[in-house]
């Protein structure tokens, strides 16, 4: 069964860029003044040592 | 531009400043300071707050100390949704920090599951998976992994491993080419100003006529984005894509 295209290239790069936009807009609204703020889940740092 | 990959990251990455207070009328052997955390969007209330439970256990007696529980003005908190998701239905116009209040006692059995261990999150979590998965693939993707691969997608929520999880969540969000998507799109529909919990039903990425569905199909709007793609991206790390209604404020 074919494909058959609902939306236009343009309208799909419109939403795309829209979602891109509002996706930046919420990090930026969220995170930019609390980035002093401890994280919930530490990351912890692996070393991996191995013998050659 | 950016890629799509770009959105898997920031989806994931997606953080609430949280100041943690807690309840007033708790039994305390000193004045309980407010404890502040970036709680990740993706993942569960209760499996990320033992931090929190270990601040406000050093202040309460302990004997007095039941099973902690979260609420936001008046809401106890269901640990169940995902954190973005109770943020967005709850509070989403509030002033950040999201303020919410921590309770030791008098747990509200009528609204809230109760969570003894982290292996009950992961249940839900897992169960989550499956049943998207059964939606999506019948079942088939998530039958052919391995136990260790399961094992791998709540490791990636749980220890906040971006890789590590999209290195196995990869597989199920493929489809077959000619297809055009997932057999029904695992969503579901919050609203603030409705009695039932959400809404979930059987919806098609791509109508009998092979024409793409669109989020405005699905909320009957005007909203020109596939389906298709916003479950690849936008979905949660248990496979759902979780939508919340939420009225416009009015100031």
């Amino acid at each position: 069964q074919s494909m058959s295209l609902s939306v236009s290239p343009a309208q799909t790069a419109a939403w795309r860029r829209q979602i891109f936009e509002q996706l930046s807009e919420r990090t930026k609204r969220e995170m930019d003044d609390f980035r002093h703020y401890e994280q919930a889940i530490e990351q912890s740092v692996w070393v991996k040592k191995g013998t050659m | 531009m950016a890629d799509d990959k770009d959105v898997l990251r920031d989806v994931w990455f997606g953080r609430i400043p949280t100041c943690f207070l807690l309840n007033q009328d708790e039994v305390t052997e000193r004045e309980a300071e407010p404890y502040y955390l970036l709680l990740p969007r993706v993942s569960y209330l209760t499996l990320v707050t033992d931090k929190v439970k270990k601040h406000f256990h050093k202040v309460i007696r302990t004997d007095d100390a039941e099973e902690m529980w979260f609420e936001y003005e008046g809401t106890p908190l269901k640990w169940h949704y995902p954190i973005g998701v109770l943020f967005d239905l709850h509070a989403s116009n509030t002033v950040l920090p999201w303020s919410i209040t921590v309770h030791f006692k008098n747990f509200p059995e009528r609204d809230l599951l109760h969570c003894p261990s982290h292996s009950v999150i992961e249940a839900h979590f897992m169960s989550s998976i499956k049943e998207a998965d059964a939606l999506k693939h019948k079942s088939q993707v998530v039958n052919d992994m391995q136990k260790k691969d399961h094992k791998q997608l709540w490791m990636g929520l749980q220890n906040d491993k971006f890789d590590q999880f999209w290195a196995m969540n990869r597989k199920l969000m493929e489809y077959p080419t000619e297809d055009g998507g997932f057999r029904f799109i695992p969503f579901r529909i919050y609203q603030t100003l409705s009695d039932r919990p959400f809404i979930q039903k059987q919806f098609r990425p791509v109508s009998p006529e092979g024409h793409v569905h669109t989020l405005g199909d699905l909320l009957k709007e005007v909203y020109p984005t596939p389906l298709q793609w916003l479950s690849e991206h936008l979905s949660h790390p248990d496979s759902f894509l979780h939508i919340c209604v939420i009225p416009v404020p009015s100031d």
